[in-house]
């Protein structure tokens, strides 16, 4: 007891030691900051660069454009070939309208078919021509019974016959 | 003084200890040395007492500008240059006819700007936009230059970012800008005096989507148009705006890296297939454009339906706007000209309406078709003499008779034989003064006055029979007729939507009967009269080969101070072919000139219209399916 006491004054007593203590837990901590923080920085870096090359995508997507810059570049955004697709969509429509057909027909000298020209003839299975399909149409709601629980479609000695079904089955299984 | 030597011989580290030796005297510390300790500490408690004071200042100012009146203004300014509000409108469905050709697309248009800072020569964005954008109405005035020069000027003087030119550009003119700024920019580098070196440094656009029409003015009349802020107005453009436009979302995008809003995929407008056969549109089109110039006629309507299903095969109507051009609304509907008379015009139809009034006595069992009535050349109705339309008597005259030579008296006599009660429920069953319910935009319930109402009058009964007093609309008409021309009884609802394309999936709605105000037979027996009617009065609008029924209608035209026989309205209502009814054809000329009867104006339309329908709908004649049939 007097050995720790004389150790523990002993060390009381020395500034050095004190100074040296400090030092040190404020070297660790300004260290494990610098650590912190270092690991911080490069994650909030790697963050912002990924957040900014989003962002410059999103204003070369729905941004501005420079007058000088090449607008017909391979780098397009989805969004922007969507519209021209659209636009060369609306432009084959022209194209191919009443009027532009109209025009075509006069130029190669056809004339519309008169009733009495026609020749009908009967051709079996031929089916008749039908509505445009753009896209199939939605699958029909099928409610499949074995989606049902047994509980809601069992009599009750459906129900005991599988217990007893499921316990000698157990049972069996137990043998060695 | 061993013990003495022991007891000073002590580590180096522990000369300064404060322990007491008991044979030592105690070595204080110098008076210095306490004194600097002293000054030190006084110094690091200022220093901390300064520290903590201003980190009370600045915390207290904190929580001061919390509750402080500019809290708000602070808050928001933050908010305006933190994040940009950006309104992502998902691309307009498109609209085809029902064998896929694209009646309403989408074409590309460009937004044009400024980016201030960027800007070099003001005067030369001025000059190329005023010069290459001359085909818009809203740019092409002698003052867009300054204006534009203005604006840009403003924007430098008050630090702008960026500021809009122009809307609505084309590919070609923004073709036309971009060589324009390629060539500026190889301009050799040499004074340019005060004007300075010509540029369009600064200009910027941005691509978006904007309605197109292939089609022009073909079928304008029901698709309506889409206005400059999107917005379907009239026809399908209006009735299905939401389905069409999808939703656009409105969203706050953060300028903050570290907040990386997402773009929401939008759900694209759905797409709608409709029942207009564009073949069959042209067609009527162009046969009621020739009705229209060979009667004079102001306007007209012709409509053509599939009584089987309700479909709207063709609808067409004058006069007709280029929805690519919808700013020259106001010059092409003046005076109020509804901009589908179809469905937005009602009017007296005149004799059609007997066809109805016919249907009626024939279901209800007041008369068949061997009932004769001796027409004496007037009927007294309610206080009113009422007389045929050549103010002849026509003697002894069964039912059919009555219809083919269009007997006001006779069918007056019918509506009375039923009187007003069972009259007018059937009327009200037909669908009149009631909307039909078609998926079109604007649509008008016209007016059937019925006993009870403060302005009906017995006479009314009279009238009414045959037309007049009671106004329809063409698709009420047509909506009601179906009921004969299908032979089923049945009232087919109109309409011009045939399927719905959305997430991937085309949804096709199931025809809806509107009602059945008559049996079967009736319509048998009905299209039967109308059909020999039709032959036994050679009328115009047979079609050689095609057994069709059919009944024409002339209605004077009403004015304030009563009906007036220099206008009429001319109908014609026909379908065909009995053995299988494919079509119902509306005929409505309004004030004709070169005559004002139906059966010589409108007849001759359904008669051109048929004999073109017969071939785009592969009709065979019925000697020739009777034929076919037999082998």
């Amino acid at each position: 007891m007097e050995n720790l006491h004389q150790i523990t004054h002993a060390y009381s007593q020395a500034p050095w030691r004190k100074q040296m203590y400090m030092i040190g837990v404020i070297l660790l901590v300004l260290v494990s900051a610098a650590i912190i923080a270092g690991i911080y920085l490069n994650v909030t870096a790697r963050a912002a660069a990924a957040g900014r090359q989003i962002q410059e995508m999103q204003v070369r997507i729905y941004g501005y454009h420079n007058l000088t810059a090449d607008a017909s570049g391979s780098s397009l955004p989805i969004e922007e070939l969507e519209q021209r697709i659209a636009n060369l969509t609306s432009q084959l429509a022209f194209l191919t309208s009443y009027q532009v057909m109209q025009e075509r027909i006069k130029e190669l000298d056809l004339e519309p078919i008169e009733v009495t020209n026609i020749e009908y003839l009967q051709v079996p299975g031929y089916v008749d021509r039908q509505t445009t399909s753009l896209a199939p149409p939605p699958e029909p709601v099928v409610v499949n019974a074995s989606g049902i629980a047994p509980e809601f479609k069992e009599s009750l000695f459906d129900w005991i016959a599988e217990q007893v079904r499921i316990t000698a089955r157990y049972f069996s299984e137990a043998k060695p | 003084m061993r013990k003495y030597m022991a007891d000073r011989v002590v580590p180096a580290g522990r000369v300064r200890r404060k322990t007491p030796a008991r044979d030592i005297p105690e070595i204080s510390q110098p008076t210095n040395e306490k004194a600097g300790q002293t000054l030190t500490g006084w110094r690091f408690n200022l220093l901390g007492v300064l520290f903590f004071l201003a980190g009370m200042m600045i915390i207290i100012q904190l929580v001061r500008l919390q509750f402080s009146p500019e809290r708000g203004e602070f808050v928001s300014q933050g908010d305006l240059y933190s994040r940009t509000l950006h309104i992502f409108s998902p691309p307009r469905g498109d609209i085809y006819d029902r064998w896929g050709h694209l009646l309403a697309g989408s074409t590309l248009v460009y937004e044009l700007g400024a980016q201030v800072e960027n800007v070099e020569n003001p005067d030369t964005i001025a000059f190329a936009l005023s010069k290459v954008l001359v085909g818009h109405p809203e740019y092409d005035y002698p003052g867009y230059y300054d204006d534009v020069f203005a604006v840009i000027h403003s924007a430098q003087i008050s630090d702008t970012a960026y500021v809009q030119l122009a809307d609505f550009v084309t590919p070609q003119e923004l073709d036309q800008l971009q060589d324009w700024s390629r060539n500026y920019v190889n301009l050799p580098n040499v004074d340019y005096g005060k004007a300075g070196r010509p540029s369009l440094a600064g200009i910027v656009y941005r691509p978006r989507l904007q309605r197109y029409y292939p089609e022009n003015e073909l079928g304008a009349n029901f698709l309506g148009f889409v206005n400059r802020e999107g917005t379907g107005v009239y026809g399908v453009e209006a009735e299905f705006n939401d389905l069409l436009a999808g939703t656009p979302q409105s969203i706050w995008i953060s300028l903050d890296p570290y907040q990386v809003t997402e773009i929401p995929e939008l759900k694209a407008g759905s797409d709608l297939v409709l029942t207009i056969d564009r073949e069959i549109q042209a067609a009527a089109e162009e046969v009621l454009d020739q009705g229209i110039e060979a009667s004079g006629a102001d306007g007209g309507v012709v409509l053509v339906m599939d009584p089987n299903t309700g479909e709207m095969l063709a609808m067409a109507s004058t006069p007709r706007l280029d929805p690519n051009e919808f700013w020259n609304y106001a010059e092409v509907f003046k005076d109020k000209t509804p901009y589908n008379r179809a469905v937005s015009a009602d009017y007296e139809p005149g004799s059609v309406f007997k066809v109805l009034t016919m249907a009626a006595a024939l279901d209800a069992g007041v008369v068949t078709p061997d009932t004769e009535y001796v027409d004496t050349g007037s009927i007294y109705v309610g206080g009113i003499n009422i007389h045929n339309w050549d103010w002849g008597a026509w003697g002894p005259q069964n039912m059919e008779e009555c219809l083919a030579h269009s007997l006001n008296v006779c069918l007056a006599w019918v509506a009375t034989e039923m009187e007003a009660g069972p009259f007018y429920q059937y009327m009200q069953d037909f669908g009149f003064g009631q909307y039909t319910g078609i998926d079109l935009a604007a649509e008008a319930a016209g007016r059937l006055k019925i006993p009870g109402d403060t302005d009906w009058y017995e006479a009314d009964l009279g009238t009414n029979a045959f037309g007049q007093g009671v106004a329809v609309t063409p698709i009420q008409m047509v909506m009601a007729i179906s009921s004969v021309a299908n032979g089923r009884g049945e009232m087919m609802i109109p309409h011009v939507m045939h399927s719905l394309v959305r997430d991937g999936f085309q949804y096709t709605p199931t025809p809806q009967i509107m009602g059945k105000p008559i049996s079967a037979e009736t319509a048998a027996t009905l299209t039967q009269m109308l059909s020999d009617s039709l032959e036994s009065e050679s009328s115009d609008a047979l079609v050689e080969g095609y057994r069709v029924a059919g009944k024409t209608g002339t209605a004077e035209i009403a004015t304030p101070t009563g009906y007036t026989g220099d206008a009429t309205n001319a109908s014609f209502v026909g379908w065909g072919p009995l053995d299988n009814p494919r079509f119902l054809v509306y005929v409505w000329l309004e004030k004709p000139t070169s005559s004002p009867w139906g059966s010589v104006v409108a007849a001759p339309v359904f008669h051109n219209l048929v004999e073109r329908l017969v071939v785009l709908m592969d009709i065979p004649p019925d000697g020739v399916l009777q034929g076919l049939s037999n082998q």
